[in-house]
């Protein structure tokens, strides 16, 4: 096997005979079982529902689902593979057949992976660490009419809750701002808005 | 009306007995900013150079600090009203230096009273910076904007008394949270607007 694109470490020695055996299946058989692994990638919290599917396929084309999940597992390596290392379909395409999958099997592969991919990436970029997110903002604003200093006052004031994801609890801030440093704020936002416009 | 105890005014005659004006301006100033509770050690202090008894002092003190909080309470500003708060007989002179006196504090001292309120913690800086993830352990090449934003707050100023406590929070806005939050504060200002206008 020669040089592989979507990993540098050597390939588990059971693929090649999953490959071998996801070759006899019929191109209408791999196409459902490419699309119930895509319905996976695309939504990966949804385990349940992937793996009944898999179990419905295993039932309907008379395959044992232990064996079938083994072959599952070793074709998801190239994927996963493939989208942290942004590979093109081409070589995932490249990879497939030199993995010893048939060219007609690879190349409806890698045209799904083609379609999938914006989705694909989106949902890793969106795993990607950030520290502290902000997750949501309520505010309020009113005036303050009396205090136990002054009887009447009559200034406006804001209030913030931020929500705040710190690892995997959430956090509230709450924040007050008079009026010129709510107008301040606004204005600094505005330009992060245009400095991320214009990196984007 | 006397919106003050008859007793204030009579201690507030211990006043006569200070040695210069100044001395008299810088007690008023003092007695508006100190606490109820900080006015015990200020009386101590003010005995030497009002050469009165420290019970006299106690009862000076307490009512310069009624009378100040009084008229800032109230919202006063014109002489009329301030003058009309002193009984008939009271020390014309006094009276008279005791009014300018506040009047010249007045909006500095409803300034303080307004900062100092409660509230709930206030910004009171923020900065913020523009980051482009370019790896991480989920892709390893992406090129995706993201903002850092930090906020200092400040704890309520009521509770830390001269030690304010400032913490610094940063916190990070993907772009869709940042066009979210950006909503959300242009319906703030258009509210802000529509009160001001009515």
């Amino acid at each position: 096997m020669g040089l592989l694109n979507f990993t540098c470490d050597p390939v588990p020695e059971a693929v090649s005979s999953d490959m071998h055996n996801l070759n006899q299946l019929s191109a209408q058989q791999f196409s459902a079982l490419t699309e119930v692994l895509f319905r996976f990638l695309t939504e990966p919290k949804e385990v349940e529902r992937f793996l009944t599917q898999l179990s419905d396929f295993a039932t309907m084309n008379k395959i044992s689902l232990g064996p079938l999940k083994n072959i599952v597992k070793s074709i998801l390596l190239v994927p996963n593979g493939a989208l942290k290392r942004n590979l093109s379909s081409e070589q995932v395409r490249a990879d497939f057949i030199a993995l010893g999958l048939s060219e007609e099997k690879a190349s409806y592969f890698a045209e799904q992976w083609k379609v999938n991919s914006p989705t694909l990436t989106r949902l890793a970029v969106g795993q990607t660490l950030m520290i502290n997110q902000l997750v949501d903002m309520e505010w309020k604003f009113g005036v303050t009419a009396g205090s136990s200093e002054l009887e009447k006052v009559g200034s406006i004031f804001l209030q913030l809750k931020l929500v705040i994801k710190k690892g995997s609890q959430m956090e509230n801030v709450y924040v007050e701002l008079t009026l010129p440093q709510f107008y301040s704020f606004l204005h600094e936002m505005e330009r992060v808005k245009t400095s991320l416009e214009s990196f984007s | 009306m006397a919106a003050l105890p008859a007793g204030d005014f009579a201690a507030l005659q211990s006043l006569l007995k200070a040695p210069s004006k100044d001395v008299v301006r810088q007690l008023c100033q003092e007695c508006f900013c100190s606490p109820p509770a900080g006015l015990g050690p200020l009386a101590l202090r003010a005995c030497p150079s009002l050469a009165v008894s420290t019970e006299e002092a106690e009862q000076l003190v307490s009512a310069l600090h009624n009378l100040t909080r009084h008229v800032v309470y109230r919202g006063l500003t014109r002489a009329e009203d301030i003058l009309t708060l002193f009984p008939e007989q009271f020390h014309q002179n006094l009276k008279n230096l005791l009014t300018k006196i506040i009047l010249e504090n007045i909006s500095a001292w409803r300034n303080e009273a307004q900062a100092s309120q409660i509230s709930l913690p206030r910004l009171v800086d923020m900065d913020w910076r523009v980051d482009i993830k370019t790896s991480s352990d989920s892709i390893s090449r992406m090129a995706v904007p993201t903002c850092l934003l930090q906020l200092q707050i400040q704890e309520d100023v009521a509770l830390c008394g001269n030690s304010p406590v400032v913490s610094a929070l940063t916190v990070e806005l993907s772009k869709e949270t940042l066009d979210t939050m950006l909503e959300g504060l242009g319906r703030i200002r258009d509210q802000l607007s529509a009160v001001a206008n009515k």
